[in-house]
């Protein structure tokens, strides 16, 4: 925004004090409420009178059990209740704020349910479920705070349909230019506009590493190592391979825009997944755990 | 000078290219007709873009009103572009293409784009990450599905379709996939059990019963008759009386049964010994809950627990043993006379004696405990001590010597002994008893005690006197004249109370038995709990060398034989 200046405006003033993110809501009384529960359970489990020894099985281990999967429960409520935007005490945000400090504190809780005993067994496969959803959620609530000024930074103020208008224009010269081109030339051409830019699949976003790109085949071929062409390049070959470095560039920032936003999204095709199947297994572990009671 | 190329397109499609050229440096575009470039597009405005010259043969596009363009897909209000490399000015409908010829002048190429493509919602989708990714939804229900169906529906399915079979320790269980319920391995005792889950978990959602366990352990008995253990138990109070409530509702049984001192699935290897807690809910205040008990209160080791009682003989002519309280100091009448003390001296002349006995014979340094007192092959106990092996080397029964051959009485057998020694009178020889060659002579044998040259029946009328060949070691029994009174050795003093000798070998026998002190043989060596406890508390206490709960000494099931014993013990 070319007209920003120095002060901000005072509408801005304004929404830069009411603007507060989920995590310090209401100064941070989750956190302080879910500090407070996992210390309550850490003292619990040195102090309680068990036998043999500290596990689910005790009378103690029941206890945090039974609190582990009502928090489990209410936790994956969040997806029921985020399609539903209200204000207030319950408003979204204290309850997304409330669902990132009780997840934590839910990993404590289950932790010490379990006694540190684990297995090859239904029991640990609940446990390893919520442990992979936890430290997902940890790692979106990470990317989240850090990315989208990276996100925002590397659209240079264009708008993602820019982005692939930009491209399509780059395109549209890149056919005209390379009309003089001969056969072979011309099939790299080809190759390079014919190459859809969202085809490559996780890996490829996450990693940035697009090994099958024809547009710098075709670079590296039209303008690479000069063996066997001249030294320098005819006006019709320097045409292309300018426009390619430009469609080069311009992939490069939908590239970088493709990795920024798998990073961003990647956590939730584990967190809300294993949230379901967690909920299946948390079911498996509880009646087993009746069942052969 | 520019080359303007304008593309317009027949209504069956055809292209119709026109040529013109503009000899001038800069040009203006818009929907006015007397631009250079007319574009007829309401979109565009009457004067909208300047181009001129810039350095180095680029160009400088700039918008003359307030509405900006679009340059190679940028919105954009001025920009420079080079025309070497290309740029496209896109305005309204209209796609303006800047080149350079390879003559210098620049070719702006116009044609009418055939609809406007951008906003194209459904290609924008491909830069989220779930255009490449299948859905959360079908990724959770096969999750969903998988666990369920393994982890649920097919075990339990086959538990509630096996064939009815009774539990069976060698047999594999009939159910499917309940490894995967398995909270722990089972101790090492049941292992076996191991793929049998059904063995113990009969019926669904029943807390496994205590005939489960009865199924093998048959012949174990009840720690007491069942009314008196729970008059002993008492009613649970407070918190324990809620987790009962709470247990109970949950289908658990108890207090009393089985799994409520035997836990399982507590990993491999010995099962958890039971807590002292088990213990010490009865017994911590027996007296408080069974009024008639005979039974002290014990709680803890090391604070609440009653002096040992002894199994023992406490004087002659007792017909049975009797448990006196080590409290009480009793004494110990086990028919010998036999100072301890004066055989572990090593001054005196026994000292010297079992030093001239020498190694060969087992000797050579003064005595020892073990010279005399040998433990069980399992080492928890001890052997009665035996006249032959243990005391005869020195109190010597040789009475007579043939030749290189010496004749010894039969210890144990009087009317045999009667009948050597008469026998020996009737032929005229020479004593055996000589007092020079008792000790130091070639024989390296001591004799017996038969006094000064004499008769066999002398001997015998002497036999019983306190230095006679008898009853220098027994006590004579009223009634016979060469009778003497049984002799008692107990091997275990405490019979509800386990000890083992082999766990205290690092001790010295007199750090406990104080027989070196012991004048009499009355004298009962057996340490009081006090000594214990130098080493002994309770289980809880922090001080103590071996915290010790009442699993380690006692056993709950009262049995017989070693399998009564605690399972230290009995596995020896």
């Amino acid at each position: 925004m070319a007209s920003v200046s120095d002060a901000p405006s005072h509408a801005e003033r304004r929404r830069a004090t009411e603007h507060e993110s989920f995590l310090a809501h209401k100064g941070m009384r989750w956190l302080k409420i879910a500090i407070g529960l996992s210390v309550a359970a850490i003292l619990g489990y040195a102090f309680a009178d068990v036998e043999p020894r500290p596990n689910g099985g005790t009378w103690y281990g029941y206890t945090l059990g039974t609190i582990g999967a009502l928090l489990i429960v209410w936790l994956a409520l969040l997806g029921v209740r985020k399609r539903a935007m209200t204000e207030g005490r319950w408003s979204l945000k204290a309850w997304t704020s409330a669902h990132v400090y009780l997840g934590l504190a839910l990993l404590v809780i289950a932790t010490l349910h379990t006694g540190f005993q684990l297995g090859w067994n239904v029991h640990t496969l609940a446990y390893g479920l919520m442990v992979l959803v936890i430290l997902s959620g940890i790692y979106g609530i990470t990317v989240y705070a850090l990315l989208p000024q990276r996100l925002s930074s590397n659209r240079r103020e264009m708008t993602k349909g820019q982005m692939l208008e930009s491209l399509a224009a780059i395109d549209r010269q890149l056919e005209q230019a390379a009309q003089p081109l001969a056969r072979d030339d011309a099939d790299l051409v080809i190759d390079a506009l014919d190459q859809d830019p969202f085809a490559p699949g996780l890996i490829a976003r996450l990693t940035g590493n697009y090994r099958h790109c024809r547009t710098e085949r075709a670079l590296d071929a039209l303008a690479g190592p000069m063996d066997g062409r001249a030294a320098t390049l005819d006006p019709a070959h320097e045409r292309v391979v300018v426009l390619l470095r430009k469609r080069d560039g311009q992939l490069e920032q939908i590239r970088r825009h493709l990795q920024l936003r798998a990073m961003l999204e990647v956590w939730l095709y584990i967190h809300v997944p294993m949230t379901i199947a967690l909920l299946a297994a948390l079911t498996a572990h509880i009646v087993s755990v009746f069942y052969y009671w | 000078m520019f080359l303007i190329r304008s593309i317009d397109l027949t209504a069956t499609g055809r292209e119709i290219v026109r040529e013109r050229e503009i000899a001038k440096a800069d040009l203006s575009i818009g929907r006015a007709a007397e631009n250079d470039i007319h574009l007829p597009d309401l979109a565009v405005e009457q004067r909208h873009v300047s181009v001129t010259p810039a350095v180095g043969g680029q160009l400088r596009l700039k918008a003359i009103g307030n509405l900006g363009f679009t340059v190679d897909g940028r919105s954009t209000s001025d920009v420079t572009i080079d025309p070497s490399e290309g740029g496209e000015l896109e305005l309204g409908s209209y796609r303006l293409g800047f080149a350079t010829e390879e003559d210098g002048r620049v070719t702006v190429t116009v044609r009418q784009a055939a609809e406007r493509e951008t906003g194209k919602a459904d290609e924008l989708t491909g830069f989220a990450l779930a255009s490449v990714m299948p859905g959360k939804r079908p990724l959770a229900w096969a999750g969903v599905a998988a666990i369920l169906v393994f982890f649920l529906a097919l075990p339990i399915w086959s538990h509630l379709n096996r064939a009815k079979a009774e539990p069976d320790f060698d047999k594999p269980g009939a159910v499917m996939m309940d490894a995967s319920w398995r909270t722990g391995s089972l101790s090492s005792v049941h292992h076996a059990l191991e793929d049998n889950c059904e063995a113990c978990h009969v019926e669904p959602f029943v807390a496994v019963r205590d005939e489960a366990c009865l199924t093998c352990h048959k012949d174990i008995g009840d720690h007491a008759a069942q009314n008196r253990q729970s008059a002993a138990r008492g009613a649970s109070e407070g918190l324990d009386a809620v987790q009962w409530d709470v247990a109970h509702a949950f289908n658990k049984p108890g207090p009393g049964a089985c799994t409520d001192c035997h836990t399982e699935h507590e990993g491999p290897g010995r099962m958890e010994a039971t807590a002292e807690k088990f213990c010490t809910d009865c017994h911590g205040s027996l007296d408080a809950q069974l009024a008639d008990t005979a039974l002290g209160n014990a709680s803890d080791f090391g604070k609440t627990h009653p002096q040992f009682k002894a199994l023992l003989t406490t004087e002659a002519g007792q017909s049975q043993p009797v448990r006196v309280s080590l409290a009480d100091k009793p004494k110990q009448w086990d028919g010998l006379r036999f100072p301890h003390a004066m055989h572990l001296s090593v001054t005196n002349g026994v000292a010297q004696m079992s030093r001239r006995l020498g190694a060969a014979q087992g000797y050579g340094k003064p005595l020892e405990c073990a010279s005399c007192h040998r433990p069980t092959a399992d080492g928890v106990r001890f052997l009665p001590v035996d006249m032959e092996t243990d005391c005869e080397t020195c109190h010597s029964l040789v009475y007579d010597r043939v030749g290189s051959t010496y004749r010894t009485l039969r210890h144990g057998d009087v009317e045999q002994m009667r009948a050597d020694l008469l026998a020996m009178d009737r032929a005229a020889r020479r004593p055996v008893v000589d007092p020079r060659r008792r000790t130091g002579q070639p024989s390296d044998l001591y004799r017996a005690n038969f006094g000064g040259p004499t008769t066999a029946s002398a001997l015998l009328s002497r036999a019983m006197t306190k230095d006679g060949l008898c009853g220098e070691c027994h006590i004579p029994a009223a009634g016979s004249s060469l009778g003497v009174m049984p002799v008692t050795q107990p091997s275990r003093y405490f019979m509800h109370g386990w000890f083992d000798h082999e766990d205290h070998k690092q001790e010295t026998c007199i750090s406990c038995h104080a027989a070196d002190k012991s004048e009499a043989a009355t004298d009962l060596l057996l340490p009081g709990i006090a000594q214990c406890r130098t080493c002994h508390e309770g289980e809880s206490s922090r001080k103590a060398e071996v915290p010790s709960g009442c699993a380690m000494c006692h056993s709950y099931h009262p049995r017989t034989g070693a399998a009564a014993a605690p399972p230290r013990i009995a596995r020896r």
